[in-house]
């Protein structure tokens, strides 16, 4: 008798790769992305089977409440949303596929016969230590990253706003 | 409180700068682009010079952040190369509507750069590495109305965030089998199991695409040809080297147990490199496309400097690096300041060169010598040394590959030295104003190149950095 916790884990796991593969050959964008927004749910999925709220919220939140959304916007902004891709050709097709199937080979033959065995660490996943290791100073914080990050996503936005200027500029 | 201002003051420091330039952006009152660029200059110049006054030594955050001396020189090298590329880039932003933004994500790629030579962690490595490249694909794609301009930016941020995936992948395979994500965790628990081993070959692989060694170099050309040159001289020397000095710490600190793996690894793609880079440096007619080739031969050659991996093998490249700099900014600033003022790219337009411009012609020259590595030039003692460290493993065969390839690289820098001597054309490039910025900026570089060469000094105070620690 299995346990029920495998059983939804690779429910869940052949949830996500089924409806990945799904978002990389589906020649219409629109769909893709509706795929993509399935296989991220399924990620969110995992992360409560882990019992780690905190990160499957994020991840909802972040991934299919923003980062879809965006591509879907973006995919309407080209004016595109229900237009077919062209089909790869077959030759690239057929090495592509090859390629993907030899590196998930290596990697999965090396991750079999590797002995994993559990880290004496044990993860205190409520929200007022991930709070305290994101602000924090003390072991283990993870505050550096974290303005870090800030910065970067101003230099970002700045990115951004500079190569969108454009349009108006030549509209002028 | 002190130890944690003196040893971020580079970082603080450099914050501070942007901070600046953005409240300036916003408090701007229709302020001219070349007034601009003098502004953000000085703020570059403090920058430097305040990156220079302290030296300190010790970790903070919990062993996350690392400061010592050697780290402090790297800094200050990296910051000159930012003011000497702010110099350089006053000609082309004269008209560009977004000066300031172009100085304040220049400088944010550089925090990241000094970030990622601290981390002692790989979460503050990684998110310094994405702060090094992602507003790059913004300044790639900096000549708004080139179509050239947007694909060199699409083309950046394409490549390098398939890089970061292979970097992730084996980042995680690394915390799997390692059970941390501290530097110096990982280093005790390295043993090169098969999981272990392909972990580091994706985090190897991560680096050679930021590092364009041969064959993870496609993108490298098309977005140096299509970049503005101040951006392309920025990509290929400051960024390259930032992610040199990272990946000499990785290989040599954190995978130290590997290096019976990354021995073989090194030399493949160091020979792979210097070939491929000099093969296709030949058959180029656009100057940028030229130098981004030559770029990636000078990679081949530090690959074979890290090879060496002895007590002098840092110290080397760390001076050859500082050499490339000097050298290739040289290069770039001449080609830059002739094409912000011509818009002429190709080698055969540089025919006859040395009679309308005989300074800018004599700077290239000599930029293009040591880049060569003809004697007395700095680069003449760089890829010496950079040999000679990898001649101590005992591989002559591949030490005389290289020292061949030195040869043949010597022909296509001298072409452009004979096309600018020796041949004339119909329509020569006219007189072309240098301005000051850029002439001081070409006087460091040419006064680096010389004095670096000629002088014993500043090796030695390389090597003793890096012997201590």
């Amino acid at each position: 008798m299995m346990d029920p916790s495998l059983i939804a884990f690779y429910a869940i796991s052949a949830f996500i790769l089924v409806t990945g593969f799904m978002t990389v050959i589906s020649t219409r964008l629109f769909r893709s992305a509706i795929y993509l927004l399935f296989s991220l749910i399924g990620i969110a999925g995992l992360y409560f089977l882990l019992e780690v709220e905190f990160a499957a919220a994020v991840q909802i939140i972040v991934y299919v409440g923003g980062i879809v959304v965006l591509i879907i916007f973006s995919i309407f902004l080209t004016n595109q949303g229900g237009a077919s891709m062209p089909f790869p050709h077959l030759i690239r097709r057929n090495v592509g596929a090859a390629a993907a199937m030899a590196g998930a080979a290596v990697v999965g033959t090396l991750a079999a016969a590797y002995e994993w065995h559990p880290f004496p660490i044990t993860f205190d996943t409520s929200m007022s230590r991930i709070g305290h290791m994101l602000v924090g100073t003390g072991e283990g914080s993870l505050v550096l990253p974290f303005e870090l990050v800030s910065v970067l996503l101003l230099a970002a936005m700045i990115g951004c706003i500079v190569i969108a200027m454009k349009s108006r500029h030549e509209e002028k | 409180m002190t130890d944690f201002l003196h040893l971020l003051h580079h970082e603080l420091l450099l914050s501070l700068v942007i901070v600046c330039m953005l409240i300036l952006k916003l408090a701007d009152r229709g302020r001219s682009g070349s007034s601009w660029s003098n502004l953000l200059n000085v703020l570059l110049l403090i920058n430097f010079a305040g990156g220079l006054l302290i030296e300190a030594e010790g970790s903070l955050f919990d062993g996350m952040f690392r400061s010592n001396a050697l780290l402090h020189f790297e800094k200050n090298v990296l910051s000159l190369g930012l003011l000497l590329v702010g110099l350089l880039a006053t000609p082309y932003l004269r008209n560009h509507k977004h000066s300031a933004e172009f100085h304040i994500l220049i400088a944010s790629t550089l925090l990241g750069m000094f970030f990622m030579l601290s981390a002692g962690h790989m979460l503050l490595f990684y998110v310094g590495l994405e702060l090094a490249t992602i507003p790059l694909a913004a300044l790639a794609a900096f000549n708004l109305n080139r179509g050239e301009s947007s694909e060199a930016g699409a083309k950046l941020i394409l490549s390098s965030a398939f890089s970061s995936a292979f970097l992730l992948l084996g980042i995680s395979f690394v915390y799997g089998t390692c059970g941390s994500l501290q530097f110096e965790q990982i280093a005790l628990t390295v043993s090169g199991n098969p999981l272990q081993l392909l972990a580091f070959t994706l985090v190897f692989t991560g680096f050679a695409f930021k590092l364009s060694i041969v064959p993870f170099h496609f993108w490298t050309a098309d977005v140096y040809q299509g970049a503005p040159i101040p951006v392309a001289a920025y990509l290929s020397v400051i960024s390259k080297a930032a992610v040199t000095l990272v990946f000499i710490s990785v290989l040599y600190s954190v995978f130290g147990a590997l290096q019976a793996t990354w021995t073989p690894y090194l030399l493949i793609t160091a020979l792979l490199t210097i070939i491929t880079g000099n093969l296709f440096a030949m058959r180029q007619d656009n100057i940028k496309r030229f130098l981004a080739f030559s770029s990636i031969a000078q990679v081949g050659f530090i690959l074979t400097g890290i090879l060496g991996a002895n007590v002098d093998s840092e110290g080397i490249v760390l001076y050859f690096l500082l050499i490339y700099l000097f050298s290739n900014l040289a290069a770039f600033g001449v080609a830059g300041l002739i094409s912000a003022a011509t818009g002429k790219e190709s080698i055969l337009d540089y025919r006859g060169l040395h009679a309308s411009n005989p300074r800018l012609a004599w700077t290239l020259t000599i930029a293009l010598f040591s880049l060569a590595g003809v004697p007395p030039t700095a680069g003449f003692f760089g890829k010496l040394f950079l040999l000679t460290s990898g001649a101590s493993l005992g591989n002559y065969l591949f030490i005389g590959i290289a020292a061949l390839n030195m040869v043949v690289s010597m022909y296509y820098y001298l072409r452009i030295v004979k096309a600018m001597f020796m041949e004339t054309t119909a329509q020569p490039i006219g007189k072309i104003p240098t301005g000051v910025a850029p002439a001081i900026a070409l006087a460091l570089c040419i006064a680096g190149i010389l004095v670096s060469g000629l002088s014993g000094s500043f090796y030695e105070h390389i090597h003793l950095l890096t012997l201590s620690y």
